[in-house]
């Protein structure tokens, strides 16, 4: 499903965030990215939806290298692509449900469409009931969940996740990560960027650690160490 | 389809009423400025109006020497209808035309008459093609005086050379501060929108992440920037239709003699400026807003 050749990325002269790196990720397969800050899991999921494109090497994302692309086609990615953040980037004047079919809407999916999925996606992150609360009368596990429900919506292959459970204490941690397996389940690919040592240990999926931008461990059914 | 227009068009409708005063700044210069445009047109046409007012009767008058033999008029005559690129018209008044003339123009100036008529010249009147160009008509006064036996040519080539001056003077001063005012039209149109996409780069960064095309992200600024324009547009059109109603009336009430009835635009002409007005508003309005649209999108 995803698969880096060789990939290096430098945001100047004196820092690399990514040397070198080569990996693949199976249809359906969970995979953790650790490391300190600054290691460079961000911009690894950054190369996986195009928002970032590497100095050398290859990104390849269902089939196709991304980097030769044109600009045109990369939406087309992205709505295969689900993306979640530890700060959830959830859009503060609209309710759960809003900002749910926002993901639709901006696609150009039609209404009744949106009426029938948004329900059924809040449904399977437990927030059935509470389409019509604002972000900010939710709890951050709450809004965490509006942002899987969003990432999820328009059925992805692949959901990236960027330290989703940063921002939450260990028992809703648990809840999300719960909820992410179950999505991972249904045949979506996860990868996942976190420093959550608690939550690797009791997944055991596969663990990619990065150190300076290099990958310096690949282990199926990992642990943090 | 449907959904996408009524997605466009909320977004362009929020986007404008969250920035409400920016909105009304834009729309008030370009209000302001298309207004000046739609003037100069105004004014230019005017001015055009007196001219072709004054032109219409312009004609040069070629005097023959009193006493020409018909060779020597057949000459000239042919010397003047040999310029039939600048010349449009040509007509011999003889000498016993010259005399009705003038018994007509001096009929209550006996001595005059007793004066002129033994040695009355007979003259060609000549209609020029060009009547606007002060500088054709010299240039043929110039040609036909030196032509043999004619003894004087007259021309009213310095009334036509001041009105096409003052046209000239006018109309490009005009442009020139409604062209500046135009640019700054769009320039505050453009930031209008680089503000509305900064107040929504969250929202943008969200649309980008999960799949919208530049287009559709695009498209609510750009008509919202076509809106001010168009807005605009319409607006100073109204306020010039006013002041050129005011200005006719106002050029009506001067006595018949001043000779400046022409300086009015009365014909469907100020409509039309007015439907070029909104064209202009809508063009400065998509550029402003397209460039900014397409500049910010990475916010």
């Amino acid at each position: 499903m995803i698969r880096l050749e060789n990939v290096t990325k430098s945001y100047s002269t004196e820092v690399t965030a990514l040397r070198d790196a080569s990996f693949d990720v199976a249809k359906a397969e969970f995979v953790f990215l650790v490391g300190p800050s600054g290691s460079g899991k961000s911009t690894l999921l950054r190369l996986m939806n195009r928002q970032e494109r590497p100095e050398r090497g290859a990104v390849w994302v269902a089939g196709r290298n991304i980097n030769e692309m044109p600009d045109s086609k990369v939406p087309h990615l992205r709505r295969n692509i689900g993306n979640i953040f530890q700060d959830y980037k959830l859009l503060t004047n609209k309710t759960v449900f809003e900002n749910v079919a926002f993901a639709l809407e901006v696609i150009g999916r039609p209404r009744h469409v949106i009426r029938q999925q948004v329900p059924a996606v809040l449904d399977l992150v437990g927030l059935s009931g509470k389409q019509d609360r604002f972000p900010h009368q939710l709890s951050g596990g709450e809004q965490q969940r509006v942002s899987i429900a969003r990432a999820f919506v328009n059925r992805p292959l692949i959901l990236l996740a960027d330290e989703p459970t940063g921002n939450l204490d260990p028992a809703t941690g648990e809840g999300i990560m719960r909820l992410l397996d179950r999505i991972n389940k249904t045949g979506t690919t996860v990868v996942m960027a976190t420093h959550d040592q608690r939550i690797v240990n009791m997944m055991r999926k596969r663990v990619i650690q990065l150190d300076r931008g290099v990958i310096v461990r690949d282990q199926a059914r990992g642990v943090y160490e | 389809m449907i959904s996408r227009l009524r997605y466009t068009l909320r977004e362009m409708w929020a986007s404008m009423s969250r920035n409400k005063t920016l909105t009304a700044a834009t729309i008030i210069t370009s209000t302001i400025s298309l207004l000046l445009f739609g003037l100069t047109l105004l004014i230019q046409k005017g001015f055009e109006n007196q001219l072709k007012l004054w032109t219409g009767g312009v004609e040069m008058v070629v005097y023959v020497k009193h006493g020409a033999t018909p060779d020597q008029v057949q000459l000239i005559q042919g010397a003047l209808e040999g310029q039939s690129t600048v010349i449009e018209n040509v007509e011999y008044c003889d000498e016993a035309c010259a005399t009705e003339v003038a018994n007509t123009l001096f009929a209550g100036d006996q001595d005059s008459l007793e004066q002129l008529i033994p040695k009355i010249p007979s003259f060609f009147k000549v209609t020029p093609i060009d009547k606007d160009s002060g500088e054709v008509l010299r240039t043929l006064k110039d040609t036909f005086s030196e032509l043999p036996n004619v003894i004087d040519v007259r021309t009213p080539d310095q009334q036509v050379e001041v009105l096409s001056q003052l046209k000239s003077f006018f109309g490009v001063r005009t442009l020139i501060i409604s062209g500046g005012l135009l640019a700054a039209s769009a320039l505050l149109i453009w930031n209008t929108i680089r503000t509305a996409m900064f107040a929504r780069r969250r929202e943008i960064e969200v649309m980008k992440l999960v799949g919208a095309t530049n287009w559709f992200i695009r498209l609510p600024f750009m008509l919202e920037g076509l809106l001010q324009g168009v807005v605009g547009g319409f607006l100073g059109g109204i306020f010039m239709l006013l002041i050129n109603r005011d200005w006719t009336n106002g050029v009506r009430a001067f006595p018949v003699e001043s000779g400046l009835e022409g300086f009015v635009v009365t014909d469907g002409y100020p409509y039309m400026v007015w439907i070029g007005m909104i064209a202009v508003g809508a063009l400065v309005g998509a550029i402003g807003s397209g460039t900014a649209a397409s500049k910010f999108l990475d916010v």
